[in-house]
């Protein structure tokens, strides 16, 4: 174990959007990354070799996106509208529409169905198969209780995290009213909610450096083992700056996670033994997104200022995939005076 | 004979009278003799009687035909009635009436006529019937077989009820072919579907057994051939079904099972839905085009085969998986999987071919299920040694506790400290009434079993024997310090009477901690426990000597301090440790002994005694302070301070001391943290069970405005959304 300081922050993917990065996705099943941002565009780039792939353009910032399948994805837009984006023909279609602007978009492969939240605090799902035509596609509307802000999905269990603290998790199987309503464990705004991948609970992080671990079981004993912690921070001639976390992403097969927050860090955390394993030297800007390859060898970092302090002069947006070394994610046990494993 | 009226007969008469005159004249004339005229005269006579004998002769026999021309026509007629199954119209009635006979022919003869039309018609209509019940015969037996022996049939029978009794016999014919049709169209059916089902062409099938059935227009082949033979295909095309089902649904159970070994993801797994949801269906629950076509079987065999070689590929891994799993339960039920080294030979036997892995995978997974097995039957015996352990570890911070000079000092946290204090002599009174149980019931759990029990490798009962004997040491050494403090005592009041002052009480300054038991680390129980036995009871020589066994009950603590001869690292640098947690005033002091014990036993956060209320405002606003999100970025007094946090392993107040024990136990890993640079070493979280405080100074603005007004994310401000007004209501009120 050296701690020499990592010399890159990672390989940066030419043609970057030209404004805020919303989202980037790694897919599910190549290396293929997909970015939606404030420029009105979502492209999909091929990490592994570094290629601007396609590019669709939206007729309002695009808040995020997610794949269906390889050869095609969904984007959520602030002009409201849902749509649905064939990457081989680079052709695009309106799934649907919100009342406001759509802050966030999954694709559930169990239920087969695209979730959308928007700011019109409402959640709807999308029966993609449908042919074109809200009419057609909408599957339901859910009313929140605010602005939706995060979604989050692991198996039939679906997260919803929206203004006002409010935290909803749903059974896809039953989307007729929450399966538990619940206040978020932290006392400011929610800036990501992410499913742990074992479908045990959820990690929850403000915009006041913190991020909650929390259970879906109710039973005192899982209940007892919720926890919050401090990150994203630091202190500077005696005053404590406190960031946003903004994005949090899982490693998919270790299952500890990342942080990324507005000071620009992103470090690595084992929920389980509360640990933080890695932090990765400083990029350029806010952290805005995070994603891991299907294989967790890749990261993808979206540096990306995130508006936290107003319109100001700020660094280039850029996305930066990084391989990953197992070091920096795979939990570290306790040393066992008689090793076992 | 002569008829008077008749005028003919007259003139005959007259003309033979006048004749027979001439005659007579002719005969005077001649002078005819009278005999000779006699003679003449009965000649004439008798040629007259001939003549008339002979009329009535044929009169007579025309009336004899005429009779019997009647007699012919009305046997014809009562042949055809009977025939018929009429009843005769005409009865006799010539007798009554005197018909001539000649009338009662005429009369007789139109009715024969008639009959005869009627008796054609109903011939045709026979014919008419027969021929189709011929035709329809025909295709239901076949041309051969049905002799139409009945359409030539007798002539004598053609009453309305034989011709009933054909319509019935056609109408039943007519109803076993529609029911045939049907049969057939049945069958055609279940072939079809079979056949879609298989993925042969059904056409080929059907044509094969009867031409006239692969046209869907035409008519149908219905004879009892086809139909056999229909049958006979169905039974065919239903036995490659089942085969082939048979054959699908044991490539899907393999296919789950592997699925089910290597975690293959749902989304491969997805592709196979058809397969694997028919893997319990009965034959006529499979319906689906194509399932069983030999195409899908040999794709479906191929998904196998390829499983089956990624199965052979992943097997090691699996193996290892398996295995890891084994020793992770072991492990979360501190017992000692029993397996180390033949796994460590089995894997190698692996790697060079020697052994089918399937056969270890089995093995191990037959040792998982033996040891959950003995889990189960350890879970309530193991409960009450985590009990008991969690008291030592109360006990033994009780003792450091008791040792402390500062405890009752006022500092943060002191009333928590006392809290648990008070708590952990309550459960220390009870510990001697738990570890008796404790044996007791291990005893008999050992007795029922025929095996030891044993924690993590090490015989509880022995574990609870060190432990009675330390304890009873412990108490000697108690007592022995009451007296030497007695004898101390008295020596002091002696150097006093002698130099009039003192001896600074702070020579003991150094406050080591006794030893304690471990609880966490699996074989460094044993060494601690033995350490502990060791140290504990050596004296210090000088004081041994001094030593009177006098008892005292006053001030036991502080300066018995000398005694303990403290060996470990981590022990000798506790002091400073906690002096840096007091002057910080962090919750943390009251937690340290139970750091220890987190940290080690990762295997059981669950049991960790969890994370003692801190009141938000006192411990959030004290790490608020001193808390640093990254220890790395500099290394200061306040890093220091702020390391033993809550959850820090020992209580030791440097990083390096930590890493040593925890991480690889040497020194030259030891990563001196430089601001910026990453660190590779794993920091503790901050973790609070609390959220955060009120307003602390952020970098950022946004948190602060929250109160006055409306939420919005960075996201929203952005893209200048704002909630319509009447959302706002709702919305405060929220």
């Amino acid at each position: 174990m050296t701690s020499v300081p990592s010399p890159a922050p990672g390989r940066e993917l030419s043609n970057p959007p030209s404004d805020g990065i919303s989202n980037i996705r790694f897919s599910n099943h190549t290396d293929h990354l997909l970015v939606s941002s404030w420029d009105k565009s979502v492209r999909l780039y091929d990490a592994s070799a570094n290629a601007l792939r396609g590019e669709f353009f939206h007729g309002g910032p695009v808040l995020d996106c997610c794949f269906h399948d390889d050869s095609s994805g969904f984007s959520a837009s602030a002009d409201n509208t849902v749509r649905r984006l064939l990457f081989s023909s680079n052709k695009e279609d309106i799934l649907g529409r919100h009342d406001a602007p759509v802050r966030c978009i999954e694709y559930s492969y169990a239920a087969g169905q695209l979730i959308t939240g928007s700011w019109d605090k409402t959640l709807k799902c999308w029966d993609p198969r449908g042919a074109s035509g809200q009419d057609r596609t909408l599957v339901g509307t859910y009313p929140q209780p605010e602005r939706v802000y995060s979604l989050s999905l692991v198996g039939n269990r679906l997260v919803v995290a929206t203004a006002g603290r409010h935290v909803n998790v749903y059974d896809l199987r039953n989307m007729s009213q929450p399966e538990q309503r619940r206040e978020s464990s932290l006392k400011y705004q929610t800036r990501c909610v992410r499913c742990y991948p074992n479908g045990t609970g959820y990690a929850l992080s403000s915009v006041e450096g913190r991020v909650a671990m929390e259970f879906f079981d109710l039973s005192e004993a899982s209940q007892a083992k919720k926890y919050a912690f401090k990150c994203h921070r630091k202190t500077e001639a005696g005053r404590d700056i406190v960031y946003p976390v903004n994005a949090i992403a899982f490693h998919p097969v270790y299952g500890t996670f990342a942080t990324g927050g507005c000071d620009g860090y992103v470090n690595v955390w084992d929920g389980n033994n509360k640990k933080r394993l890695y932090q990765y030297s400083k990029y350029p800007t806010s952290i805005a997104a995070l994603s891991f390859s299907r294989d967790g060898r890749l990261l993808a970092v979206a540096s990306s200022y995130t508006y936290e302090e107003g319109d100001k002069p700020h660094e280039p947006d850029a996305i930066y995939v990084r391989s990953v070394n197992e070091i920096e994610v795979k939990p570290k046990p306790k040393v066992y005076p008689n090793p076992l494993a | 004979m002569s008829n008077p009226q008749a005028d003919p007969l007259l003139q005959v008469e007259t003309t033979c009278g006048s004749l027979l005159y001439e005659l007579q004249i002719i005969w005077d004339e001649v002078g005819e003799s009278d005999a000779e005229r006699d003679k003449m005269l009965l000649e004439l006579e008798q040629e007259c009687l001939e003549v008339y004998r002979r009329k009535v002769d044929v009169a007579n026999r025309s009336r004899a035909q005429l009779r019997q021309a009647i007699a012919d026509a009305e046997a014809e007629l009562a042949a055809i009635c009977s025939a018929m199954g009429e009843r005769p119209v005409h009865i006799r009635q010539s007798d009554q009436n005197a018909e001539s006979l000649k009338e009662e022919l005429r009369r007789i003869l139109p009715q024969l006529e008639e009959m005869r039309k009627r008796k054609s018609d109903r011939r045709n209509q026979f014919l008419e019937v027969q021929e189709q019940i011929q035709d329809i015969s025909n295709e239901i037996y076949g041309s051969t077989q049905y002799i139409s022996s009945k359409t030539v049939g007798d002539e004598s029978d053609f009453s309305l009820r034989k011709l009933e009794e054909l319509h019935r016999e056609l109408h039943e014919l007519q109803k076993e072919k529609s029911d045939r049709l049907r049969q057939v169209q049945d069958h055609l059916c279940t072939v079809n579907s079979l056949c879609s089902v298989l993925g042969v062409d059904f056409k080929q099938i059907v044509v094969e057994v009867h031409p006239s059935l692969g046209d869907s227009g035409g008519p149908k082949s219905i004879s009892n051939g086809t139909i056999d033979q229909l049958d006979a295909a169905i039974r065919k095309l239903r036995e490659v079904k089942l085969q082939r089902m048979q054959r699908l649904q044991d490539l899907a159970s393999t296919m789950l099972e592997l699925w089910n070994l290597m975690d293959t993801p749902i989304e491969e797994q997805q592709i196979f839905q058809a397969v694997t949801c028919n893997i319990a269906a009965s034959e006529h629950e499979i319906t689906e085009p194509n399932t069983l076509s030999v195409d899908f079987i040999n794709y479906v065999e191929a998904e196998v085969s390829r499983l089956e070689e990624l199965k052979a590929s992943k097997m090691k891994e699996l193996v290892l998986k398996k295995r890891s799993e084994l020793e992770e339960f072991c492990r979360r039920t501190h017992m000692v999987p029993e397996i180390d080294s033949t796994m460590e030979d089995a894997i190698e036997a692996i790697e060079t071919g020697a052994v089918d892995p399937a056969c270890v995978l089995e093995q191990i997974e037959l040792q998982i299920a033996k040891v959950k097995e003995e889990a189960f039957s350890r879970k309530e015996l193991l409960e009450r040694v985590e009990k008991w352990l969690a008291a030592c570890d109360e006990e033994s911070w009780l003792e450091e506790y008791n040792r402390d000079e500062n405890r009752y000092n006022a500092g943060r946290g002191a009333h928590l400290t006392l809290k648990r204090a008070e708590k952990a002599r309550a459960l220390v009174n009870k510990l001697p009434a738990m570890v008796d149980a404790l044996a007791s019931k291990t005893a008999a759990w050992e007795e029922e079993r025929g095996i030891e029990f044993t924690y993590d490798g090490i015989r509880v009962l022995s574990m609870l024997e060190e432990y009675t004997l330390l304890r009873q040491e412990k108490e000697q050494e108690r007592r022995r310090q009451r007296d030497q403090k007695k004898l101390q005592g008295q020596l002091i009041a002696e150097q006093e009477a002698l130099y009039g002052s003192k001896p600074s009480p702070s020579k003991t300054q150094n406050v080591k901690k006794a030893p304690r038991m471990s609880t966490g680390g699996t074989s460094s129980r044993r060494v601690s426990v033995g350490g502990a036995m060791l140290q504990t009871p050596k004296p210090d020589p000088l004081q041994s000597v001094k030593a009177t066994p006098r008892p005292s009950r006053k001030s036991d603590r502080g300066h018995q301090n000398d005694q303990l001869n403290p060996q470990d690292d981590g022990f000798s640098v506790l002091s400073a440790g906690r002096r840096g947690l007091d002057i910080a005033g962090l919750p943390a002091k009251k937690h340290h002994s139970f750091g220890t014990a987190n940290v080690r036993e990762i295997e059981s956060p669950m049991m960790r005694v969890p994370f003692s209320p801190i009141s938000s405002t006192a411990s959030s606003k004290a790490n608020m302070a001193n808390l640093l999100d990254d220890p790395s970025m500099t290394h200061s007094e306040t890093l220091q301070k702020t390391l033993p946090n809550n959850n820090l392993q020992f209580t030791t107040p440097s990083k390096t001391n930590y890493m040593a024990d925890e991480e690889n136990k040497t020194p030259k890993a030891l990563p001196i943290p430089v601001p910026t640079t990453p660190a590779t070493v794993s920091v503790p979280m901050q973790t609070v069970t609390t959220p955060a405080p009120p307003p602390v100074s952020f970098g950022i603005k946004v948190v602060e405005e929250i109160p006055e007004e409306i939420e919005y994310s960075f996201e929203e401000r952005r893209a200048g959304f704002v909630l319509p007004k009447t959302h706002m209501k709702s919305m405060i009120q929220v």
